[in-house]
């Protein structure tokens, strides 16, 4: 076999790789791991799921729907029961669709790393056009499929901020921890000069130790250590995989097919970003690669536009989460709900590329 | 006996919960009935918001995540040494 042909896709393969493995990268992906797994493991769900059966103002009840889905899990398939539940029993079809989209289109992790690698403009737009997608989903579903008016079920009132939680923590101490694993990701991928990073993220880690220390109990701190390594173990070796995937296959990919299809922001290029992001099933994290390095959004092949609308489709959208979902709320709906997705991703895709 | 009831639809989340289920109690030797709840619907009805989610002996123990086998040996061995 010619051996030519053996090692060139291969290097471009390790290439796509190393760029992923680089400090670049990692001083992001390890801190968001943790922030992922304190989110499962010590913030409190409460406040928030008992906003979705009140008979709430409207306008509250769309922004949290389509907010929520960052604060309330990572994995897309753990809110499933909750969208059958603010479905049938809670706020109706409007509100759960929001949820069910803005869930994994402004996963945290996803987020992150998109606004690492792909730039900070393309993330900070990936989250607007998220939720902005999510409200419009919602209120065109409960347009459509609810003309008899929301239904009105009632569940107790949950105030925003609650009293102390049941370990008798006050219940701004996980925000707090929160928001410092965030600050330790913020100053590991700032510009600063590394004598600064280092003292800074180091300080930062040893607070965030010490809360861990005194406010939560040992079984919370094994859990949330625990989901940090889970979604590692699950994701990081997938994602190296998938990364060097797509760095062979965009080797054999004729950048010039790329460029006539992706390489402006019109209607075309956007509609079919989307399509391919809705059929394509991408696991967590490798709708980045494949903007970036498969369809070369990285190297200027592929133009913002498209670039927006296959990683708004694409994370939402995958076929074993779309049969769960035909068979909760039936196929009418969920037919309207893919093609609302599918043509708000081309929408937002062509408006982003007229702005960027 | 324990009752044990495991909650999810067969994502790797859940179908990982289930596994150590019934690791910790095959290592603990603990009489216990295990059971698989995997209809959404059920799931729904019982007013659970996240899965997988793991109830043992009628009380809700985890929500919206899995548990290591120690864990759940830990959980096991306080539940029936409190009777």
């Amino acid at each position: 076999m010619n051996v030519e042909i053996i090692f060139p896709p291969l290097e471009a393969g390790l290439a796509a790789l190393l760029e992923y493995l680089s400090a670049h990268v990692l001083t992001c992906l390890i801190p968001a791991f943790f922030i992922a797994g304190a989110i499962t493991a010590l913030l409190k769900k409460d406040t928030v799921l008992k906003y979705f059966g009140a008979d709430a103002n409207k306008c509250v009840c769309y922004s949290i729907a389509a907010t929520s889905g960052t604060v309330l899990a990572v994995c897309s398939c753990t809110i499933l029961p909750m969208f059958a539940g603010i479905h049938r029993k809670g706020a109706g079809i409007g509100p759960a669709a929001s949820f069910l989209f803005s869930g994994p289109a402004i996963n945290v992790l996803a987020v992150l790393l998109t606004a690492r690698v792909l730039g900070l403009d393309l993330g900070a737009a990936r989250v607007a056009a998220a939720v902005s997608m999510a409200v419009v989903i919602g209120l065109v579903m409960a347009f459509i499929f609810e003309r008899g008016g929301v239904s009105q079920k009632s569940a107790p009132q949950a105030p925003l901020i609650g009293a102390d939680d049941e370990n008798g923590r006050p219940s701004y101490i996980s925000p707090i921890f929160l928001a410092l694993l965030v600050g330790i990701l913020l100053g590991a991928t700032s510009g600063f000069a590394w004598q600064i990073k280092t003292s800074l993220v180091s300080a930062l880690i040893l607070v965030s130790a010490w809360m861990l220390k005194t406010y939560f109990l040992e079984e919370e701190r094994s859990d949330f250590i625990g989901e940090s390594w889970w979604l590692a173990r699950k994701i990081f070796p997938l994602l190296l995989i998938g990364t060097f995937v797509t760095g062979v296959i965009g080797y054999f990919l004729p950048v010039d097919l790329i460029k006539q299809v992706f390489g402006t922001s019109n209607f075309a290029a956007c509609f079919v970003a989307a399509m391919t992001g809705a059929l394509l099933y991408m696991p967590t994290l490798l709708e980045v690669p494949i903007v970036g390095t498969l369809f070369g959004y990285t190297s200027g092949v592929m133009a913002p536009g498209p670039a927006l609308s296959l990683l708004l489709a694409g994370p939402s959208m995958s076929l074993p989460n779309m049969i769960v979902i035909w068979r909760i709320i039936g196929a009418k709906k969920a037919g309207v709900y893919i093609l609302l997705v599918v043509i708000l991703s081309t929408l937002m895709g062509m408006i982003y590329g007229v702005v960027a | 006996m324990v009752k044990i009831e495991v909650l999810g639809t067969g994502c790797a989340k859940c179908k990982s919960l289930a596994k150590n289920v019934d690791k910790a109690v095959e290592e603990l030797g603990t009489d216990a009935e295990v059971i698989k709840v995997d209809s959404l619907q059920d799931i729904m009805n019982r007013g659970v918001m996240m899965i997988p989610a793991l109830y043992i002996d009628g009380k809700e123990i985890a929500v919206g995540r899995t548990l290591s086998v120690a864990e759940i040996k830990s959980l096991l061995d306080k539940s029936t040494t409190s009777d």
